[in-house]
């Protein structure tokens, strides 16, 4: 099986063969991460396709001293903020604004009797917050990681994810709560 | 793992995402219609003949300038007239002596000397010899 390493360096000398065979490996995890973001599985599609277009584009700028999902992540997020305005809510709002039949990332949560948590996160924290908890619980980035693909220190990383951790502690804790009270 | 973390791997998990055929076909008619960018080589900047002559001009003349500096700075230093410094009085009397030195040494060692013979004897009665 041909290694992340020699796939990057193939597509890096213009085969586009081994950079379909690295999109492949990577489009699915983008493609959820982009629908918290966001507003429509359309929009989050079109950033996809522009975020593998970019990457081939611009793989000889990618340096192996990073892991290459590092470098997706980065461009995607960055592609996704170009999104701001008319088009993309903030993700914070999401959940409140937009009902379960239009919100792509509902739609595409199995039935289940508790709210998934990524929704609850979506309501409770900023943007950024949200993408660094995403990258380390659902994708286990390191915190070095995170922090080069959210251009961020390392210490304000380590301090939100806390934050964000923190927060929804919080929710699940007053949710118990409640469901204990009432139940 | 502890159990936040858990769970909001397992909810994660349950985001069922799938890639549509049509928008694989999209992203891979994409990527055959891009040319990925070269890493540009650092070109040689082209300089005319005119411009290595001027610059080798310009070094001998700093450099023969700085020569030139040098010489007439030591040959000024040269013409100064030397300091006589055995006209100089010393400002401290050092004319000591050596027992003003000394005494204090002395009498430091005098007292470890009495003080071992009192723990000596201190010893000696304590043992019952």
């Amino acid at each position: 099986m041909t290694t992340e390493l020699q796939l990057v360096a193939a597509a890096k000398a213009g085969s586009a063969d081994a950079f379909a065979d690295l999109a492949r490996r990577y489009r699915e995890r983008l493609l959820r991460f982009l629908l918290t973001r966001c507003a429509s599985l359309a929009d989050a599609e079109d950033v996809l396709q522009d975020t593998l277009i970019n990457a081939y584009r611009y793989i000889h700028s990618y340096d192996p001293r990073w892991r290459f999902s590092t470098w997706l992540y980065r461009i995607a997020i960055r592609n996704a903020s170009k999104l701001r305005g008319p088009q993309l809510v903030d993700v914070a709002s999401m959940g409140e604004l937009r009902d379960e039949e239009s919100d792509p990332l509902l739609q595409c949560i199995a039935d289940s009797e508790k709210e998934n948590l990524w929704v609850v996160a979506r309501r409770l924290l900023n943007d950024d917050v949200f993408a660094a908890m995403w990258l380390r619980y659902a994708e286990d980035m390191s915190v070095n990681d995170i922090s080069t693909t959210l251009d961020r220190s390392v210490s304000w990383t380590k301090v939100n994810l806390m934050r964000g951790r923190r927060a929804l502690d919080d929710e699940l804790n007053d949710t118990v709560g409640k469901s204990e009270a009432y139940g | 793992m502890d159990k936040l973390a858990r769970q909001l791997r397992e909810d994660a998990d349950r985001i069922n995402v799938t890639v549509s055929d049509e928008l694989d076909h999209r992203i891979e008619a994409s990527l055959r219609a891009v040319t990925p960018e070269r890493a540009r080589p650092a070109m040689p900047v082209a300089r005319p003949p005119l411009f290595w002559w001027a610059s080798t001009i310009t070094g001998v003349a700093a450099a023969l300038a700085v020569i030139a500096i040098v010489n007439w700075q030591t040959s000024e230093q040269q013409t100064a007239t030397p300091v006589q410094v055995a006209d100089l009085e010393p400002p401290i009397d050092l004319n000591l002596e050596a027992a003003m030195l000394t005494a204090p040494l002395e009498e430091e060692l005098e007292a470890l000397q009495s003080d071992l013979k009192k723990a000596e004897e201190k010893v000696r009665r304590d043992i019952g010899l």
